[in-house]
């Protein structure tokens, strides 16, 4: 498996716990009485707290992901000299046009999904129902659109893309 | 309607008579990824013009004798 596959990959699963995190924690809350449809404060606090962890926690693990990845090349190459060994560290991270295709065909797919959310969002609003319930449409849809970008792009890596 | 191309290469063929050059050594020369040398070598994505004289350029040979063309399936 590719660096790159691997990044999906790792999106993929903290943008999973991250979703389910919120669900959990958000459906808790309504059942227990302690959100007011009419009001979007604590929705907004909420969501934007969960948006923060998703973020911080993709770039602790990226962080973390390659400097590891990093040592274990450096290892393999143990036995040739620095230069050899930088430009072989340097090489598992080459982005190139494939990379930024695939790229670009996913996040197609994610601003897609954004967009029905969106539309989504709209028509609850339009037959009464709470704002509330559009902005968590707008949330989950961002959510769904990312993971699917990642499984997208992850697809692409395995069966290529023409 | 164009008729639909299918492109060929001899990347492996040509990593062999490079003394049996590895995909990642291609990928460094290239300046490219080995995922994306993998995906070329299986058919599985088609470079840009660009990439493809990258790559004829690391084995010394024309752009035409990495890759090839089928029309409909039969080779050009």
């Amino acid at each position: 498996m590719s660096y790159q596959e691997k990044r999906s990959v790792v999106n993929i699963i903290i943008g999973t716990l991250v979703m389910a995190a919120y669900c959990i924690y958000t459906f808790g809350k309504y059942r227990a009485g302690a959100i007011d449809l009419n009001h979007l404060r604590f929705s907004a606090v909420t969501m934007l707290t969960f948006i923060g962890i998703g973020v911080g926690a993709i770039i602790v693990v990226q962080i973390l992901y390659h400097i590891i990845l990093s040592v274990s090349v450096a290892v393999k190459q143990s036995n040739c000299d620095k230069k050899k060994i930088g430009k072989a560290v340097e090489s598992e991270f080459v982005e190139d046009e494939m990379d930024k295709l695939i790229e670009l065909k996913s996040d197609r797919l994610n601003m897609i999904i954004i967009g029905i959310g969106f539309i989504t969002g709209l028509i609850v609003l339009a037959v009464g129902q709470p704002p509330v319930i559009m902005l968590n449409i707008l949330f989950l849809s961002g959510g769904v659109g990312s993971l699917a970008s990642g499984v997208l792009s992850l697809y692409y890596y395995r069966a290529g893309i023409r | 309607m164009a008729k639909k191309l299918k492109i060929t290469n001899n990347i492996r063929r040509l990593r062999f008579f490079a003394d049996e050059m590895t995909q990642q050594e291609l990928a460094e020369k290239a300046g490219v990824s080995r995922q994306t040398i993998i995906s070329i070598e299986a058919g599985k994505y088609s470079p840009s013009l660009e990439m493809a004289f990258r790559i004829a350029e690391v084995f010394g040979v024309k752009i035409g004798d990495v890759f090839d063309y089928e029309v409909n399936g039969e080779p050009k």
